[in-house]
């Protein structure tokens, strides 16, 4: 046994943190969230390919790096800590539905080297309610409205899902932008009534919302860490009633509980990955508990983090906001706190 | 990352499962609900497994052979004690000698020390308390004012010692004293004390939950001879603390296969009384959640254990952890059953699944024992995240 990452695991690692630090550090996310209409540098997506980031998880046949859900949350845990705003997580899954469809090897192709953006759009409802007209497929046409599509205004296709099974949309347009808190998350209605190809059963999503589930952890975990440090290194420096706050017992005990979510949601992360990679049984129970737990936890310690350090926390200026903000979107997607909770309990067969 | 026991660590679990089903003739919580049994048959009970579990060799697991252990690891510690747990095997009886005891014997005793207590200690003819916490040291330890002073081949004991677990029971008693009353931790000496010794009275202390397994434990000059001193006067301090990072162990690894276990019988009463709502799930699910992180946290030690990585001040995070999380699931059940929780285990209406009753009262010791939660929280505080020094 052994909890540690291979080599090859902690060298992608600190190769992603460099590559993060470089070409994505906090003040050009600050640039994107305040400046971009696309809610991202979609220029920056072909460094993404270069470093084999959106090949990740397909074959080698299709110009992935046949890797697994560890190295993706290792991969999202880093990008976390510098809130690295844009479709990276939503562009792996739909990538690894297409792999696993099979076929399609242009579009792959496309999607690795970071010409094509395939994203998936699932949402029926604006409210995650359950009345909804259901996306329908027929005679090559698909029809309906997807709601909450990440970045659908600038995908270049849609995995849609349908009563009727997964379908391809190319070039979707009929998209109207979504104005969200947190400007690194876009998102789009989309009004369907287009041609469109059967690519697969609904059950291809099942191993897909696995790894989401854990990749969406790990960045919730990434985000958690580094507003955590940024407190740390606040409280260590600020000073109130003659000395620094962080020598206050009532700030330690808080810092404590920030930590204990932290590194909890390190152990779950990295144990729902591995379940995936081993596809062992208790993969659907570990992965929702990952990131039902990690959900809470996020917004805790980022809400926290704001907490320990006052107004300022409060100020569009400190960067503290786009993490509480970003915690907040991904404990809603990639299955809800709420949507886990039942997951895990059907898992565990309760 | 390997999480997964390797195929030596599996054989093992292997062999445990199979002596085990052989040997608990009778789920534990059967024996604590029948109307015969009382705290001395619990007692006697606990003895006999003991002794059974040590024939078997499966005590001190994590000792040297030489002092009858199996020089085995806190891994397969930890799969006994898993195992242990989803038969409902008795819990052994001498908990604090093998558990915090014998390893202190083991790294600062004498070879005449060992061989003269771990073995009784091993077969349950010697049970054995701690003293450590006095009416006036509870969380700041170090203040403890029993004093040992030297006279001849005697310490001379006066003070009381408070909390000590067994204490009704027990044969021996093991004392942190106060050798020298201007050193703080190096005026602290470690020593064995026989609690039939002229000048010690033992007199139970009834607990929240009805039992009297605690004890208050007083010393009116009463003669220790000097060769029941472990390590050198003074050593006192740092044995205790060498010997409570053995609580530590993989905790979250096997307590969450036990709250693992009581959770899912509880989905299943929640299921036989028909709370089946929206409201009951989101909290069974919560419950389940929180579970499945403290086994992951537990997965996680596991591995470090097996990997060589000892376990430093993050295990304050696990102990916080399991016993906050086990208060949270404890009062929730009880709010899951209703009144019918409260029922006392002897009450022919209770349900036999779970003293629901009674675990619930015990949660709320969890949080004090082994460190209060806010001693750990001041652990994380200073060693992990290396905070300035709180000036009170």
């Amino acid at each position: 046994m052994r909890f540690e990452l291979s080599e090859d695991q902690a060298l992608l690692r600190s190769s992603t943190r460099d590559f993060c630090q470089r070409e994505l550090p906090i003040d050009k996310t600050r640039v994107v969230m305040e400046q971009s209409k696309d809610g991202y540098e979609p220029g920056m997506w072909r460094s993404f390919a270069d470093m084999g980031y959106l090949g990740l998880l397909l074959p080698e046949s299709v110009g992935g790096q046949a890797l697994g859900a560890i190295e993706l949350a290792v991969v999202m845990e880093e990008m976390g800590r510098v809130c690295v705003p844009g479709p990276y997580l939503d562009a792996v899954l739909a990538a690894a539905v297409l792999a696993t469809a099979g076929g399609r090897e242009e579009l792959l192709a496309d999607v690795v080297a970071g010409r094509k953006l395939v994203i998936l759009a699932r949402e029926d409802s604006p409210y995650c309610g359950n009345h909804t007209e259901p996306t329908r497929f027929a005679d090559g046409r698909v029809r309906g409205t997807k709601y909450f599509v990440p970045f659908g205004a600038r995908a270049d296709a849609l995995l849609v899902t349908t009563s009727d099974g997964l379908v391809l949309v190319d070039a979707p347009g009929g998209t109207t932008p979504l104005e969200t808190i947190d400007q690194g998350q876009r998102f789009a209605t989309v009004t369907l009534d287009h041609p469109a190809t059967f690519v697969g059963p609904l059950s291809l999503l099942d191993r897909v919302d696995h790894i989401g589930a854990v990749g969406a952890a790990a960045m919730l975990l990434g985000v958690m860490d580094r507003s955590l440090e940024i407190t740390l290194d606040y409280v260590r420096t600020r000073e109130a009633f003659g000395r620094a706050i962080g020598a206050f017992q009532v700030l330690q005990h808080r810092m404590a509980d920030m930590l204990l979510r932290a590194e909890s949601s390190r152990s779950a992360v990295y144990r729902g990955a591995w379940c995936c990679d081993t596809r062992d049984a208790e993969t659907a129970l570990a992965c929702a508990s990952a990131k039902a737990y990690a959900g809470d936890a996020a917004r805790y310690v980022c809400g926290q983090a704001i907490q320990l350090h006052g107004g300022i926390g409060f100020t569009w200026e400190l960067d503290l906001h786009f993490f509480f903000k970003r915690a907040k979107t991904l404990e809603q997607r990639y299955g809800s706190t709420e949507a886990q909770f039942e997951n895990a309990l059907v898992a565990a067969g309760y | 990352m390997d999480l997964q026991l390797s195929e030596q660590h599996l054989a093992f679990r292997g062999e445990v499962r199979a002596w085990l089903a052989a040997n608990v003739d009778r789920p534990w919580r059967e024996v604590l609900r029948d109307a015969s049994s009382t705290e001395d048959s619990l007692i006697e009970a606990r003895r006999v497994w003991q002794r059974k579990l040590h024939g078997a060799g499966y005590l001190g697991m994590d000792w040297p052979a030489e002092w009858g252990g199996r020089g085995g690891g806190p891994v397969e510690q930890a799969i006994l004690e898993t195992e242990l747990i989803e038969t409902d095997a008795p819990p052994v009886l001498n908990t604090l000698g093998i558990g915090l005891l014998g390893p202190a014997l083991i790294h600062h005793g004498s070879e005449e020390q060992r061989r003269r207590f771990i073995p009784p200690m091993l077969a349950a003819d010697e049970i054995w308390c701690q003293g450590f916490s006095e009416p006036g040291s509870g969380s700041d330890l170090a203040s403890l004012k029993t004093s040992a002073v030297l006279d001849g081949d005697d310490f001379v004991l006066n003070g009381q010692k408070v909390w000590t677990t067994f204490g009704p029971w027990a044969d021996w008693i093991f004392v942190l004293a106060r050798t020298d009353g201007k050193d703080r931790y190096g005026g602290i000496s470690f020593l064995l004390c026989k609690l039939d010794t002229p000048g010690i009275t033992v007199r139970p202390l009834r607990q929240i939950t009805g039992e009297s397994e605690f004890g208050e434990v007083f010393f009116e000059d009463a003669r220790v001879p000097r060769t029941n001193l472990v390590g050198e006067i003074g050593e006192g301090w740092r044995i205790a603390m060498t010997v409570l990072a053995y609580e530590r162990g993989a905790i979250s690894f096997t307590q969450a296969v036990q709250y693992g276990r009581d959770l899912g019988r509880l989905a299943t009463a929640c299921k036989e009384i028909g709370r089946t709502g929206s409201a009951v799930r989101e909290k069974l699910g919560r419950l389940l959640v929180e579970n499945e992180v403290m086994r992951a946290n537990g997965i996680r030690t596991l591995a470090n254990f097996a990997d060589g990585k000892a376990p430093g001040a993050e295990s304050s995070i696990e102990k916080v952890y399991w016993s906050e999380f086990d208060q949270r699931f404890r009062e929730t059940a009880l709010d899951l059953l209703g009144p019918g929780g409260q029922l006392v285990r002897t009450s022919p209406e209770a349900r036999d699944d779970c003293d629901w009753a009674r675990q619930f009262l015990w949660s709320r010791a969890e949080t004090i024992f082994s460190g209060s939660s806010e001693v750990q929280r001041n652990i994380i505080a200073k060693r992990v995240l290396k905070l300035p020094q709180d000036p009170r």
